[in-house]
């Protein structure tokens, strides 16, 4: 401890440097951590969130609700298969609205409306106020809209046409396509086609929300849907919102990412331990040559590891918690308790890992070289 | 021998080994008999000590003279536990050291003796007095008693003003005190100078010799001196000679 710390307080500023340096980094990890999850809570929030266990698109939509449509013959043999307890048909479009709180003439928004027949088959699961829409004249709204105009008893206009729905509550995490999105009955999404266009039919269901029968779990619904046709795509929710298209490839992107940051941050405390050991050479053969046990050398080395890398993931973390709150671009960030646990976990054993290195130098130090001029270990 | 050895009992006393001590305090600071060190190189080897005999008493100072490559060095540091002889016998403070391991020269270097060496002699990001209390900090902490001791040697090294002074900021000739008081801060039975003037002038030079010597005899204990100035030799109580490996 003794050696350790003079050190440290003897060169504040290199170490400080590099405590900073590694905070930084780990701020930067988990600060994209929170964009990765934000940005795909944008795209695909409303599917995970949703009330329907299991999702049926069909195939040829490839997993983008608009693009599928599923005919009532495949609804009927659906709904026959003795794993479904109940059938929910889900409608999903995107509509030009005008957040009238904004005033009556503000620019209509792009907004994704998701009607749903049963309120348990594909509305909305987690709502922060109020209530599930009941009649054609009411939605509820993505929580993170509401200040857009969108927030409990705003009132909202559907281009052309003008018909009104009230928000009578919001739904947490639930866009969808990063734009805001409406929860409504079955009927009411037929009067909002009806408005913009008033020869509309009937809409065909985009997907199926499934309850499986008792005793069933919902990838096993899933499972026996897929032997049904070929046509019929089933999923669980949680694998809907991550197959999607494009989450893989987020995903993928951001791994990266984190991959290179994920090496950087040991490897920057490794090469820099391994630097001031080297330039401590003289000064470590010295104290092994008037009887320092090499292991005391090497635990002091690895306090000061411990210290930087206590410091720098405090440091991080504690940028993260002041930083990582409120949007960037339409993108939600939170602090992702999680993410912190696992990095810190992770970079520990890394920094650690990388010291080792260091502790070798230190370890093959032979204080014979303390007698000769050079001094320094080889 | 394990970790735990290296800081377990008391120290090093002279009566845990040696059969011809009669009594601690007045058994030889070294002995050393047919005391041999080679190196094998590709295709010979090097003697760099060749059966070097030499005794040194409790409380004597030997200047070691000889030639540059005679052996000095290797003869130092083969005493205080920093090399170990290919050959030969080496008792130190009363204590057998010639087949110890490394942990167990560790120990050797930490409690029986003290170094004060040609070049590099004080870590830098440490004060005077915490190039001192280093000392303490390497084996079983004393704490206070240490403290005292260094605030002691270095009033009488002259450096009681320069205790907080890093060795950047302080002349050679100050740093070589400051290494002085390292070297003794350990209560040591030998205390091995190699080369201890060569980088200062000789006035300075003096000067460091004759602290040196007050040092020592004030407290009796034995110190080997190496040097090849003829100069110094005088403040020691007899000169050996080297040559080639050998003791002459
Ligand atoms: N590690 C080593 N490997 C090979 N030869 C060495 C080594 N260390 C010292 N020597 C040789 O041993 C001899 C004695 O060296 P040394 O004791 O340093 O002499 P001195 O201190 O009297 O100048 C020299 O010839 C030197 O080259
Ligand atoms: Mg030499």
């Amino acid at each position: 401890m003794f050696l350790a710390w003079k050190e440290m307080r003897r060169a504040k500023a290199r170490f400080g440097l590099l405590i900073a340096a590694v905070g930084l980094l780990v701020f930067l990890i988990l600060f994209q951590q929170s964009l990765q999850n934000g940005l795909l809570t944008s795209f695909t929030g409303a599917l995970r969130n949703q009330s329907a266990e299991v999702l049926v698109y069909r195939t040829d939509g490839r997993r983008i609700l608009q693009a599928s449509v599923i005919s009532p013959d495949l609804t009927e043999m659906v709904g026959q298969d003795p794993s479904v307890a109940a059938v929910g048909r889900i409608t999903q479009g995107t509509f030009s609205v005008t957040p009238l709180a904004l005033g009556a003439d503000a620019e209509p928004l792009e907004t994704s409306i998701i009607g749903f027949e049963l309120p348990d088959l594909g509305g909305p699961r987690f709502l922060t106020v109020g209530r599930v829409p009941a009649n054609t004249e009411e939605a509820v709204a993505s929580e993170v809209d509401a200040d857009g105009g969108f927030a409990v008893g705003d009132v909202v206009r559907i281009e052309p046409g003008g018909k009104q729905l009230t928000i009578v509550g919001l739904a947490r995490d639930a866009q969808l396509n990063v734009a805001p999105t409406l929860f409504v009955t079955y009927d009411a999404y037929r009067a909002a086609l009806v408005s913009r266009n008033p020869d509309a039919g009937a809409p065909l269901p985009n997907a199926l929300g499934i309850r499986p029968a008792p005793g069933l779990t919902a990838d096993q619904v899933a499972a026996a849907i897929n032997t049904l046709s070929p046509e019929l795509d089933a999923l669980t929710r949680d694998d809907a919102a991550e197959q999607a298209p494009g989450v893989a490839q987020v995903r993928q992107s951001f791994r990266v990412i984190f991959l290179l940051y994920g090496f950087v941050v040991p490897l920057v405390t490794g090469l820099f331990f391994l630097i001031i050991t080297f330039q401590k050479a003289p000064a470590l053969t010295l104290l092994r040559a008037i009887g320092a046990p090499a292991s005391r050398l090497v635990a002091s080395l690895l306090v000061q590891v411990a210290i930087v890398l206590g410091g720098g993931l405090a440091a991080g973390v504690g940028l993260y918690a002041a930083l990582a709150r409120g949007r960037i671009g339409g993108v939600t960030l939170r602090f992702e308790t999680t993410a912190v646990i696992v990095w810190v976990v992770l970079l520990s054993v890394g920094g650690l890992i990388s010291a080792l290195f260091s502790a070798r130098r230190v370890l093959a130090i032979d204080p014979y070289s303390a007698t000769t001029g050079a001094g320094v270990g080889r | 021998m394990n970790e735990q050895d290296e800081f377990d009992g008391d120290r090093f006393d002279g009566d845990e080994s040696v059969d011809h001590a009669p009594a601690p305090d007045q058994a030889p600071a070294l002995i050393m008999e047919k005391a041999r060190k080679v190196y094998p190189m590709a295709d010979s080897e090097v003697v760099a000590l060749d059966d070097a005999d030499i005794v040194v008493e409790a409380d004597e100072m030997v200047a070691l003279v000889g030639p540059s490559g005679s052996g000095k060095t290797t003869l130092c540091s083969i005493a205080g536990g920093i090399l170990s002889p290919t050959s030969g016998r080496v008792v130190v403070g009363g204590v057998d050291i010639s087949t110890f391991g490394p942990k167990q020269l560790t120990r050797v270097r930490r409690e029986l003796v003290g170094f004060v060496f040609q070049s590099v002699n004080l870590v830098p990001f440490l004060t005077a007095r915490e190039n001192l209390l280093v000392v303490d900090e390497l084996g079983r902490r004393t704490g206070a008693p240490a403290r005292r001791r260094a605030d002691q040697l270095l009033e009488e090294l002259g450096l009681a003003d320069r205790a907080k002074n890093l060795p950047g900021q302080l002349s050679g000739g100050q740093r070589q005190r400051v290494a002085i008081g390292r070297a003794l801060m350990n209560d040591p039975k030998l205390v091995l100078f190699d080369e201890p003037t060569s980088a200062l002038d000789t006035k300075l030079g003096m000067a460091v010799m004759e602290l040196i010597r007050d040092e020592m005899k004030s407290r009796g204990i034995a110190a080997i001196v190496v040097t090849h100035d003829e100069r110094i030799t005088q403040f020691c109580d007899r000169s050996v000679h080297m040559e080639d490996g050998k003791v002459l």
